[in-house]
């Protein structure tokens, strides 16, 4: 398969993704640089699960919108929308294609994890599709912000609104045994089942299994990609 | 049955909430191989109705069509059929020249071996063949504009939208351009476009609109145009120095006085003496003429005729 010159709009995002040489090794260092000394240290599980996931947020979220906004104001994703191509295939593609490159920058440094703290294959793999409904979930709302904005300082804004209250609900470092409404609100939240998977990767003992980590996570990312998709007309348009 | 106009817009009103401009009321009508004009100064709404009929905006009414589709319903379909090159046209600067057009043609639905052919074609025609694996960023503006053109045709579109088409290319590069107009319109493709450089316009345009403040003022070929404005001439005096020229406005059948960089250009009367009536205020007026020039009417003297104010923004 051929991805220079590319002709799908995911393709074009790889073919800039590997094209760019020192921001790619900028890319696949920094959550190294990040998530491996953590792993490596000693401190506590429930620590160490949240670093990893508040990079995993991080990087998903500002990675989209962020370079959704730079097309937009730059005025080319608006000509790529006056191709006969669907708009709404258009925004699948950018948030399908930022998600997995998303993973592909955090592989690594799960893999160096997994050494570290070796545990079931079942929980690996839960873990691992766990970080990736997550970086789908945070692609998603940063594609969402961008609908509002078209500054992608003004991303960074919103998305810190947003995702705060999400990581609070989800029980990163705070409310790590919710009741009532929260814990309601956190089955509804991707962050908080792999919160779960990675604590279980550093050996605590979660209430979770690993099936539900799979079904649950798939079904919410299935109706927000759903949803931000149907956003896309709006988000293509020029703005005026 | 008989083959529906290539581009119809009926009534087409948009206007800006954070201006209040737009357009008001366009309708217009584009044959099969015919290059149509749409000439106006800016602001005047040539921009905003190619936005409205690349789909890229809905207008707030009316309607057109594209080969008798629907452009409000089958946004898609219409898509298909156009060219469309924009005002200001961007590029994946990271990727090479070849590898933007060929993105674009493949999201047109051009296959893999139609798309390399085309491309080739076109990045030989207008002479980028040299660059076509150089990087989008490394590109001049001019180089750019080209690339933008290469975008709009390789897929072979029935109805071509070209937004200030020649702006910034150099002379060669503009003739190639005309050319290649020419030889689409002969094989039955639509041409709109939106300039403000009179002399293209006239030469390549079967028929031109004139558009102020987004309403159509006048519309015709443009033989038709310059020819009612018989009685009317334009005087360009080359100065040395820029004068305050209003004891130019005030000599008698002088319609308009416009600064064109170091040009002080003249619409005026054809009345016998006007020529040293006007030069006599240019000198009055402390100007050093080292050229003078009486041209016939052009398209830009109709439109000064016709909203008293010229295409070009004042220097």
């Amino acid at each position: 398969m051929r991805i220079n010159p590319p002709d799908a709009y995911w393709k074009k995002d790889v073919a800039l993704f590997f094209g760019r040489r020192f921001a790619l090794l900028i890319k696949m260092i920094y959550p190294m640089a990040i998530i491996v000394p953590v792993a490596a240290s000693g401190i506590p599980a429930e620590y160490a699960a949240a670093v990893i996931g508040i990079v995993a947020v991080m990087a998903g979220t500002f990675g989209a919108g962020e370079s959704l906004t730079i097309d937009l104001n730059d005025g080319i994703l608006v000509r790529v929308a006056l191709t006969p191509t669907s708009p709404r295939r258009i925004v699948f593609e950018v948030l399908a294609v930022n998600a997995v490159l998303d993973f592909v920058q955090l592989l690594p440094a799960l893999v160096i994890v997994y050494v570290l703290h070796p545990v079931s294959m079942m929980w690996v793999l839960a873990a691992t599709f766990a970080v990736f409904a997550t970086l789908v979930t945070a692609n998603a709302i940063g594609i969402f912000i961008a609908n509002f904005t078209s500054s992608p300082a003004d991303v960074l804004l919103y998305a810190t609104a947003i995702l705060f209250p999400l990581i609070y609900i989800s029980g990163f470092f705070r409310n790590r045994h919710p009741e009532g409404i929260l814990a309601f609100l956190r089955n509804f939240v991707p962050f908080a089942y792999m919160n779960d998977a990675l604590k279980a990767v550093f050996g605590l003992a979660v209430k979770a299994v690993p099936v539900e980590i799979f079904v649950y996570p798939a079904v919410i990312c299935s109706v927000l990609v759903f949803a931000v998709c149907m956003t896309a007309p709006r988000l293509l348009s020029p703005r005026l | 049955m008989e083959r529906p106009v290539a581009l119809e817009a009926r009534g087409i009103t948009l206007r800006y909430r954070s201006s209040g401009r737009g357009v008001e009321g366009l309708s217009l009508s584009v044959g099969w191989g015919e290059v149509f004009g749409l000439v106006g100064p800016n602001g005047s709404g040539k921009s905003t109705l190619l936005r409205v009929l690349s789909t890229a905006v809905e207008p707030d009414s009316g309607t057109f069509r594209v080969g008798g589709t629907d452009g409000l319903r089958e946004k898609r379909k219409v898509r298909a059929r156009l060219g469309l090159m924009v005002d200001r046209p961007t590029h994946y600067g990271d990727l090479s020249g070849w590898a933007n057009a060929y993105f674009f043609a493949r999201l047109y639905g051009v296959n893999e071996a139609k798309a390399e052919g085309a491309l080739s074609e076109l990045f030989e025609y207008f002479d980028l063949a040299a660059y076509r694996d150089d990087r989008v960023k490394t590109y001049s503006y001019g180089m750019g504009k080209k690339l933008a053109l290469i975008e709009a045709l390789a897929h072979g579109p029935d109805v071509l939208l070209l937004d200030e088409p020649s702006l910034g290319l150099d002379y060669t590069s503009q003739l190639a351009l005309q050319r290649k107009i020419r030889d689409l319109s002969a094989s039955g493709v639509a041409v709109v476009i939106a300039s403000n450089q009179v002399d293209e316009v006239e030469s390549l345009c079967d028929r031109v609109a004139f558009l102020h403040e987004g309403r159509l003022v006048e519309e015709g070929t443009p033989e038709e145009l310059i020819s009612s404005l018989q009685g009317v001439r334009r005087i360009v005096a080359t100065l040395r120095n820029p004068v305050e020229y209003g004891s130019v406005e005030s000599v008698a059948g002088v319609d308009q006085v416009v600064p064109e960089g170091q040009d002080l250009v003249v619409h005026c009367e054809d009345r016998p003496g006007i020529v040293a009536d006007v030069v006599g205020g240019i000198v009055r007026a402390g100007g050093d003429i080292t050229d003078l020039a009486v041209r016939r009417p052009s398209l830009e003297d109709v439109f000064v005729k016709l909203t008293g104010e010229t295409l070009r923004d004042e220097d």
